[in-house]
């Protein structure tokens, strides 16, 4: 189930929201659980065991970690989830790396990728982690882990919430009139980021690439690329977030407009700022951070974008994505910092080198990489040709609405409006705007299951 | 304020949909998507597959959703092409794009199969209709390279061709529908009648003119209107035999499918892979074979008062196989009959 469906807009939420709302507040957990676990059934039901029993092992292990303030407990905990994430994530992709460089016959293994197990394992490891730390006490009551580790605005996309940052709601929380309708209106805007145009330039893109193509094609589709992950996975987060408010949570925020980055490091700080966080909370900074020498600090460096590459997927493209940042970063230590202030070159920079990383974060095959990144220069390519022209003009709209939606100028200005005399306009508006995208949300999802045949066949 | 008021709006929509959908009653099919809702009873199959579907294709205010998303695409957006659908000057366009080449090799070698099998003794001329999307600028919207396709057929196969993509324009179409209109297929008539030896002559016909017609592209396009269906009647036609191999039916016009979703249906009653029309006022033994697909069926009945009897083969509904145990082909005329959208969409043909 998918946020963007109407069995979860129309079935799922009003009666969570009936249930939540009508139950007493202790058993308000409960009834998260209870539906976080048939949301997951719902998405993937041949590893709810799995999901539940990794919560309890955890559960267990943050106990003992507490109780014998023991490294041994850490270390299995840390084996256990890293050992069932490269199961099902990565020990195909290494089997064929291995079988490709030794030569031997091809061996797959028939496994299918539990949903969000990214997620909630990193979000289990953190929780140990910091456990051990004694950043926070470790929870004694296992529903409320269980109810952290699925909860379901959270559970299949992230943003990886940790454990210190919301065990205070867990506990106790106040779900208030202002929270739940700020939750909605993030809610709407995450959905209308997804809907609207997230999965409108991905019909763009893949129309133009069955077409024939020119260095413009080649461009719209880079462009493409970049702008549906961006409204894609930032829509996802509001979504997150927005449900979280309903629900009387405080989720971290995930992106912060990191399309108009003045550099990869500033990207870096804006886009997936939790996976961020983690990886420099939890690896680069135990490994020594930049407090040590140069040669340790560049290794550092590149542990955590070869990681950061793998995690988003067990194929090349994604290793060769973390590590294309991970020379871009390097470059800008030490020789390119000084250059970039925030002006337009800086931003344009950044968007150029983020536009061709999301080329090789969307193609897995490098062939296909290279024959891209040629087309994109107009090597043995034509620079425009009438389909690029057709595309262009048909979904300059969308791209330019989508273009001006990375920069929060406009919401910059209402705010800057809705201090003055015109509040109670703006808020009118707001209003109006927020319930117009929410119907055309829906219009978008019904009319993606429109299926017309030509011959009426019953 | 704001907060109670999104709170109420949020919860009125969520709830009323929800609600709503439980009290009214399912619908079984969509008329304006030509197919079967999915039913409650799928969920017994496989709840969590068949949830989202169900609840879908069941949703309250579903074609006014649709058409608000049209409208949306189309005119906010200003995409000219929405489910692969084009509208310019009031006609819809069903796009057909990009070019297939395998597709239209594999309806050359198809054809010339046919033809080396079982028409070395018959006077045998293919004719191609262009789609609709012939007549548009290729440089605003996204079509097909017209020129290449015919100039492939013109080489590749092994049967002689009657040009008549220059006598057709877009007033020969429907507004809201794939098909020419029957009167459009006189002056094809014209063009081909010196290939088979007959020379068309004045025939009278009753114009009979259906004011409600609805096309199958009709609902892909937002607040569009009616139009005219003709079909023409005289007494050849009144007395025809009609034979369907797959049903019985005996209609040259079936007259209710009119009302139906399918209004095209009238013409032979629709979809169907061996029609036999047979003249029961013939002036000569003439008997002419068309390859078709349902553009055919509104020439055939025109064709009728030159031959004794026509055959109408729709290859996406029965193999030749099937067809060579019914069919003679010795000294027939034979015409390959077919628009470009099954050229460029040959793998349905069996």
């Amino acid at each position: 189930m998918v946020f963007s469906s109407i069995s979860f807009l129309f079935f799922f939420l009003p009666l969570l929201l009936l249930v939540y709302f009508l139950s007493p507040k202790k058993s308000r957990n409960y009834i998260l659980l209870l539906f976080s676990i048939f949301f997951y059934y719902m998405g993937d039901k041949r590893y709810v065991i799995l999901l539940l029993g990794t919560c309890f092992i955890n559960y267990i292990l943050g106990i003992l970690i507490e109780k014998h303030k023991s490294k041994f407990f850490l270390n299995i905990g840390l084996f256990l989830n890293i050992g069932l994430l490269f199961y099902y994530k990565y020990i195909n992709f290494f089997l064929e790396t291995f079988i490709n460089i030794f030569n031997f016959n091809s061996v797959t293994l028939n496994i299918i990728l539990p949903l969000g197990i990214s997620f909630f394992t990193f979000q289990n490891l953190s929780y140990l982690i910091d456990v051990y730390r004694k950043d926070v006490k470790a929870q004694t009551n296992f529903f409320t882990y269980a109810t952290y580790i699925t909860l379901f605005p959270q559970l299949i996309a992230g943003p990886i919430v940790r454990y210190k940052d919301v065990v205070a709601q867990l506990n106790k929380r106040n779900e208030t009139l202002k929270l739940f309708s700020s939750g909605v209106t993030r809610f709407i805007i995450g959905l209308a980021k997804k809907v609207l145009i997230a999965d409108t330039i991905y019909h763009m893109y893949t129309n133009i690439l069955a077409a024939n193509m020119s260095a413009l094609s080649y461009l719209l589709v880079a462009i493409g690329f970049t702008l549906q992950i961006y409204y894609d996975f930032s829509g996802y987060s509001d979504m997150a977030i927005g449900l979280g408010k309903m629900f009387g949570f405080s989720f971290k925020e995930n992106f912060n407009y990191p399309l108009i980055a003045s550099s990869i490091t500033d990207f870096w700080r804006r886009w997936h700022m939790s996976l961020s966080s983690f990886f420099k909370d939890y690896v680069y900074i135990p490994l020594g951070g930049n407090r040590c020498s140069l040669k340790k600090n560049i290794r550092n460096i590149f542990i955590v974008w070869l990681l950061t590459g793998l995690w988003h997927g067990a194929s090349w493209n994604f290793i060769i994505w973390g590590l294309y940042f991970f020379v871009f970063l390097l470059l800008e230590k030490f020789v390119l910092k000084r250059y970039l202030k925030k002006g337009i070159i800086s931003h344009i920079y950044t968007f150029i080198i983020v536009l061709i990383s999301f080329v090789i974060f969307s193609i897995e095959d490098i062939k296909s990489i290279g024959i891209f990144l040629k087309g994109l220069l107009g090597i043995a390519t034509p620079l425009v040709n009438k389909e690029s022209i057709y595309f262009l003009s048909n979904n300059f709209i969308l791209i330019l609405v989508a273009l001006i939606g990375i920069s929060p100028y406009l919401k910059d200005k209402l705010n800057i409006l809705k201090k003055g005399t015109l509040k109670t306009v703006i808020d009118g508006i707001e209003v109006a705007y927020v319930f117009v995208i929410f119907i055309l949300v829906i219009a978008s999802i019904v009319s993606s299951s429109f299926n017309p045949f030509i011959y009426f066949r019953f | 304020m704001k907060e109670k008021v999104i709170t109420i709006f949020f919860t009125i929509i969520i709830f009323g949909i929800a609600l709503l959908g439980l009290i009214i009653k399912d619908q079984d099919i969509s008329l304006v998507e030509r197919r079967k809702l999915t039913s409650i009873s799928t969920l017994k199959e496989d709840f969590s597959q068949n949830l989202d579907k169900y609840l879908t294709d069941q949703l309250p205010f579903r074609n006014q959703l649709l058409t608000l998303s049209n409208i949306f695409n189309r005119y906010i957006l200003k995409n000219s092409e929405y489910k692969k659908v084009y509208l310019k000057d009031d006609y819809i366009f069903e796009k057909l794009y990009p070019l297939d080449e395998k597709s239209i090799y594999n309806f050359i070698n198809k054809l010339n199969h046919i033809k080396a099998t079982y028409l070395e003794k018959s006077n045998c001329f293919y004719a191609i209709i262009p789609d609709k999307s012939y007549f548009l600028d290729g440089y605003k919207y996204l079509t097909i390279n017209y020129d290449a396709l015919f100039n492939l057929l013109d080489k590749e196969l092994e049967v002689d061709g009657i040009n008549i993509r220059d006598l057709v324009t877009i007033n020969d179409y429907y507004k809201t529908d794939i098909h020419l209109k029957q009167p459009s297929y006189f002056k094809i008539i014209d063009r081909i009648s010196p290939y088979f030896g007959f020379s068309s002559r004045s025939i009278n016909y009753q114009e009979n003119v259906y004011d409600s017609f609805y096309g199958s592209s009709y609902y892909k396009v937002p607040f569009h209107t009616k139009e005219h269906l003709v079909y023409l009647t005289n007494e050849i036609l009144t007395q025809a035999h009609v034979k369907h191999l797959e049903y019985n039916d005996n209609y040259v016009y079936k007259l209710e499918a009119l009302s139906s979703s399918d209004a095209y249906n009238v013409f032979l009653s629709g979809p169907s892979g061996f029609i036999e029309l047979e003249n029961t006022m013939p002036n000569n033994d003439n008997e002419l074979i068309i390859f078709r697909d349902s553009f055919a069926s509104s020439l055939a009945p025109l064709l009728l008062p030159y031959y004794k009897k026509i055959t109408l083969i729709d290859l996406r509904y029965i193999s030749m196989d099937l067809v060579s145990k019914y069919v003679d082909f010795t000294d027939k005329d034979v015409l390959f009959l077919y628009s470009t959208l099954i050229v460029n969409n040959s793998y349905i043909l069996k």
